[in-house]
């Protein structure tokens, strides 16, 4: 039941009045991605002269073209594709190795609880919350190290590090509500603690698993902060070749090919959130609250 | 829950610490990256460390030359007007919107999806996308020009005295609908029942909101203010990504201040010590939170 | 040797002693009902005979074998959870088949007993089936289902019918009454409700603050309970306790009870030596409804009927029966008398009371009043605990 009858069956005004304002809201907020859109098919020159609300005049994909083989991002002249690319290479690994390691902490920390399981959890959660300045500087030196530093490598290692809070809050959350009784039921019937994990809850967790891998994908592939702190040149993820094509001062500024290359940075995302937005919530708000 | 130990051999002493065993890795990553991290720039920030660590001693000398720098001002009052500026209006528009999706709207579905979408968006994109709607020359001046309001001005992006609200704005558009999604389900786990006993009790619709639904909310505004005090005070890639922290410094926040002196200046005691409070502002809000929000219901 | 002995068994959370020293013995195809309030440490008691909680002093022995340190899936038992904890990604067949599958039981095997224990409780049609397409009912039964597929040598049942809406929960009752005699097969069987533990049980141990009560035979545990909690915890509607003084009229023993009709004398026929000892002190009376009835529907025979007149509070009607309400004592009285019977408040009626069935408890310690102690209940050793604890 939600508070909503109340203004429901009140006058024909009141409601129109409310549709309104929300459909006020709905075009504030959709036009800056429509924008983004329409500047991305027209030609530099239209630009120039003319409305930035309007459509194209003459359609053109020259600037997704160039965004995506041939803008100039540093001396390097091959467009965003391979920091799309290098985006993938970072974000594949990072989200199954820290959603397993997640899947795998939620488990023994509702599932096997030992004495202290509470401050383990309480540790693993903060390092959510920290603000990631405090890492920057450490963990350039121990990639530095490792030998991992400026490379695609060296991040997957840092997103994974710091996923590991948000998947086991997800997982943990989600087995919190998961009942007791059945794991008792499977020791009694002689399943031991991988059997119970991977044929008992694994299968149960799929709408847990979509949520996690939502959620650190959106996160990975958003990631600005280390990408720029730990990359630079070829190994830098899409993110970081976006701000450095639309930022760089030299030249033209090539308003439609910016706005290319971020709708190939925003795309993938997106396409998860309207495929996905349901599981996506879910991952916003368990993230915030305790869920 | 967990089994005896046993006195029955290998295989049964293992089961008994697999768990453990299992956790490990996450916890001795976590122990290492996060607190081991967070002691090493904490000693960092007193230390004489400049562009290589050096782990001598050297008092508060960074902490007074942090307090000392007059961008450090800049950032600290930028993330005060910009935080609270985020925040409330984050707050405002995200109930506001709830409230009026909460009265059985025919298209819900769709507009929540529209209302939330920015939050899928790198700030990158986002910033972006507004730095060019924004944009003096080109942008939303240019526009409303060639629609006949030639006296139309809008140069915050380069004024050094507006440029920040301008992040806001940009912030503010990102995190809205996700705040209207958490009113919203605050909104609809409110018991219905009490509602239609107000309604008979003759209660006002504006005063079944301000007296009995809103007030329920409590925790809503607590989760939804410390979620964005946090990004606040997090908040970088837009600022990189709008402003580039400038004109000038006039945008500078502590995340761009110490990236520039971590990167750029090669000053990592005055970076460390620059992200040292950021870490303890985040701490002095987030752990409470968090201690309220996972501590055993009480019965 | 008992087929399962649970001998001074103490379980310690911390500093909570939820357990506090449990002896009970069962044989072979006993049926026992462990029964008590929540967080009476009944539940508990159950885990740490599935070996899902550790013992933290005393032994356990099942057919002889000490099993304190045995792990869960090597004490040949199976249970069947509250919950029924059914495995929500696998099918009716998978989840019966699973223990058997852990114990490498060959496929074709496997699907034999499957088929088998389905047809004896009826769910071949279900078997296909994930336990979200169940309904209550069904997934009781898959969960039973899973137990029975081992051949145990014991099972355990935690509170299996609570569940259940109140028609089903009856005919399950049933169901598994009749599997127990069928079967001959030894249960431990926890609940809370009183009627499931009188109507299935062979031996039912009552239970309070982690103490066994009494532990004896259901018409035992009904008729000649331990202690005051026994005696109001057992039977519905409840055993009468009303408060009475013992005293010496000539050579008879009475309870002298007082109410607004005037005083009310009853003879002492039971327990007549350890009562006497009570002379001219207060002492609280049991009797069951049933003992206090019309005069028409007194049991002569094996009863001893002492009638007295007293006035009607109030009428309770409930089809098969007609409860009537008295003052006794200061408190309403329970009477249960045959439904023709037109009475109605303020009215004055003589009501019988069957004394052969009456039984005294000490005001203070709640104990029992009784001639031999020891004799009447069969253990001694946990005469003596609650002695202790007392």
């Amino acid at each position: 039941m939600s508070a909503g009858s109340i203004v429901a069956r009140r006058n024909t005004l009141a409601r129109a009045l409310l549709y309104a304002v929300l459909a006020v809201f709905a075009i504030l907020y959709l036009m800056p991605l429509y924008v983004m859109l329409v500047t991305s098919f027209k030609p530099l020159e239209e630009i120039h002269q003319g409305n930035m609300l309007a459509l194209p005049e003459e359609w053109t994909f020259a600037p997704w073209r160039e965004a995506w083989g041939s803008a100039c991002i540093g001396l390097e002249c091959s467009g965003v594709h391979g920091y799309f690319f290098n985006s993938i290479r970072i974000v594949v690994p990072a989200v199954l190795i820290s959603g397993l390691l997640g899947a795998f902490n939620g488990y023994v920390l509702t599932k096997w609880r030992f004495r202290g399981h509470k401050v383990v959890f309480g540790l693993i959660l903060f390092s959510c919350f920290i603000p990631f300045q405090i890492v920057l500087l450490p963990m350039a030196r121990v990639l530095g190290i490792l030998h991992i530093a400026n490379s695609t490598t060296g991040l997957v290692l840092v997103h994974i590090v710091y996923g590991i809070g948000f998947t086991t809050l997800f997982f943990r959350n989600f087995y919190e509500s998961f009942p007791d009784e059945l794991v008792r039921a499977a020791k009694l019937d002689g399943a031991g603690f991988f059997t119970i994990f991977f044929r008992i809850l694994l299968p149960a967790s799929i709408p847990i698993i979509v949520v996690t891998i939502i959620w650190q994908f959106t996160n990975v592939w958003n990631d600005f902060l280390f990408g720029v702190s730990f990359t630079s040149g070829d190994s830098a993820p899409i993110t970081v070749a976006l701000n450095n094509l639309v930022n760089s001062s030299t030249g033209v500024k090539a308003y439609n090919v910016n706005m290319a290359a971020a709708m190939v940075a925003a795309v993938p995302t997106l396409i998860v959130y309207i495929l996905a937005g349901k599981y996506f919530l879910r991952g916003l708000m368990s993230g915030s609250v305790k869920g | 829950m967990s089994t005896p130990p046993s006195s029955r051999g290998i295989g049964e002493r293992l089961q008994h610490w697999l768990p453990r065993l299992v956790l490990s890795p996450s916890f001795v990553l976590v122990l290492f990256f996060v607190y081991g991290f967070i002691l090493w720039s904490t000693w960092i920030s007193f230390s004489n460390s400049g562009m290589l660590p050096d782990y001598t001693w050297a008092g508060t000398r960074q902490w007074s030359r942090l307090w000392s720098s007059w961008t450090w001002g800049i950032a600290l009052h930028n993330i005060w007007v910009f935080g609270l500026l985020y925040i409330v209006s984050c707050t405002v528009l995200g109930l506001l919107l709830a409230i009026l999706l909460d009265q059985r709207i025919r298209a819900e579905g769709t507009l929540r999806t529209i209302y939330l979408y920015p939050m899928a968006l790198s700030f990158i994109v986002t910033g972006t996308a507004w730095q060019w709607f924004l944009n003096p020359g080109l942008g939303l001046e240019r526009t409303m020009h060639s629609l006949g309001w030639e006296s139309f001005s809008f140069n915050w992006l380069i004024d050094a005295n507006m440029a920040i609200y301008t992040v806001v704005i940009a912030a503010v558009w990102q995190a809205t609908g996700f705040i209207m999604a958490m009113f919203l389900a605050g909104l609809r786990g409110i018991d219905g029942e009490m509602i239609k006993a107000a309604q008979i009790d003759g209660a006002p619709t504006w005063k079944i909101y301000g007296r009995i639904i809103i007030p329920q909310l409590r925790p809503v505004f607590l989760s939804a203010i410390v979620v964005l005090a946090h990004l606040a005070i997090k908040s970088f890639d837009l600022i990189v990504a709008m402003t580039g922290g400038g004109p000038g410094n006039a945008t500078a926040v502590p995340a761009t201040f110490m990236y520039s002196y971590a990167f750029s200046r090669n000053e990592m005691g005055i970076a460390s010590a620059s992200a040292v409070f950021m870490l303890a502002v985040i701490a002095a809000l987030i752990i409470p939170y968090l201690y309220s929000e996972l501590r055993e219901p009480r019965s | 040797m008992s087929f399962l002995h649970i001998h001074n068994v103490h379980k310690r959370f911390g500093e909570t002693h939820v357990l506090k020293g449990i002896d009970i013995a069962i044989e072979k195809g006993d049926f026992l009902v462990l029964v008590g309030p929540s967080g009476c440490g009944k539940s508990t008691l159950l885990n740490m005979i599935a070996g899902l909680d550790a013992i933290s002093e005393g032994e356990l022995l099942l057919n002889g074998e000490r099993i304190n340190d045995l792990h869960p899936s090597r004490r040949d038992i199976a249970m069947v959870f509250q919950s029924y904890a059914l495995y929500p990604s696998m099918t009716v067949a998978g989840n019966i088949g699973f223990g058997l599958e852990m114990r490498k039981v060959p496929k074709a095997k496997r699907r034999e007993a499957i088929q088998r224990a389905a047809e004896l409780l009826q769910i071949e049609n279900l078997l296909n089936r994930k336990p979200a397409q169940l309904s209550g009912g069904q997934r009781q039964r898959v969960a039973m289902g899973r137990a029975l597929v081992r051949e145990p040598q014991l099972f355990l049942f935690d509170e299996p019918l609570s569940n259940l809406d109140a028609k089903l929960r009856v005919d399950m009752r049933t169901e598994i009454k009749q599997l127990h005699q069928r079967l001959g097969t030894t249960i431990v069987y926890v609940t809370h409700d009183q009627i499931e533990a009188m109507t299935l049980a062979t031996r039912i141990a009552v239970m309070r603050g982690g103490e066994l009560q009494q532990l004896g035979t259901p018409q035992a545990v009904y008729d000649d309970p331990n202690n005051l909690f026994v005696a109001g915890f057992m039977g519905s509607p409840s055993m009468n306790l009303i408060t009475a003084r013992i005293e010496r009229h000539d050579d008879a023993l009475v309870a002298r009870i007082e109410s607004p009709a005037g005083d009310v004398t009853l003879p002492i026929v039971r327990d007549r030596a350890a009562l006497e000892t009570w002379c001219d002190r207060d002492v609280i009376l049991g009797l069951r409804p049933e003992a206090i009835t019309d005069p028409a529907s007194a049991n002569r025979q094996d009863g001893e009927i002492f009638e007295a007149t007293l006035e009607v509070a109030l009428v309770e009607p409930t089809g098969a029966d007609l409860y009537v309400v008295t003052r006794l004592g200061g408190r309403n009285i329970n009477a249960r008398m045959r439904p023709g019977a037109s009475l109605s408040p303020g009215q004055s009626t003589r009501f019988a009371f069957d004394v052969s069935r009456m039984v005294g408890f000490d005001p203070e310690s709640e104990a029992r009043i009784r001639d031999d102690a020891a004799a009447a209940m069969g253990t001694a050793a946990q005469t003596e605990t609650l002695g202790q604890n007392a």
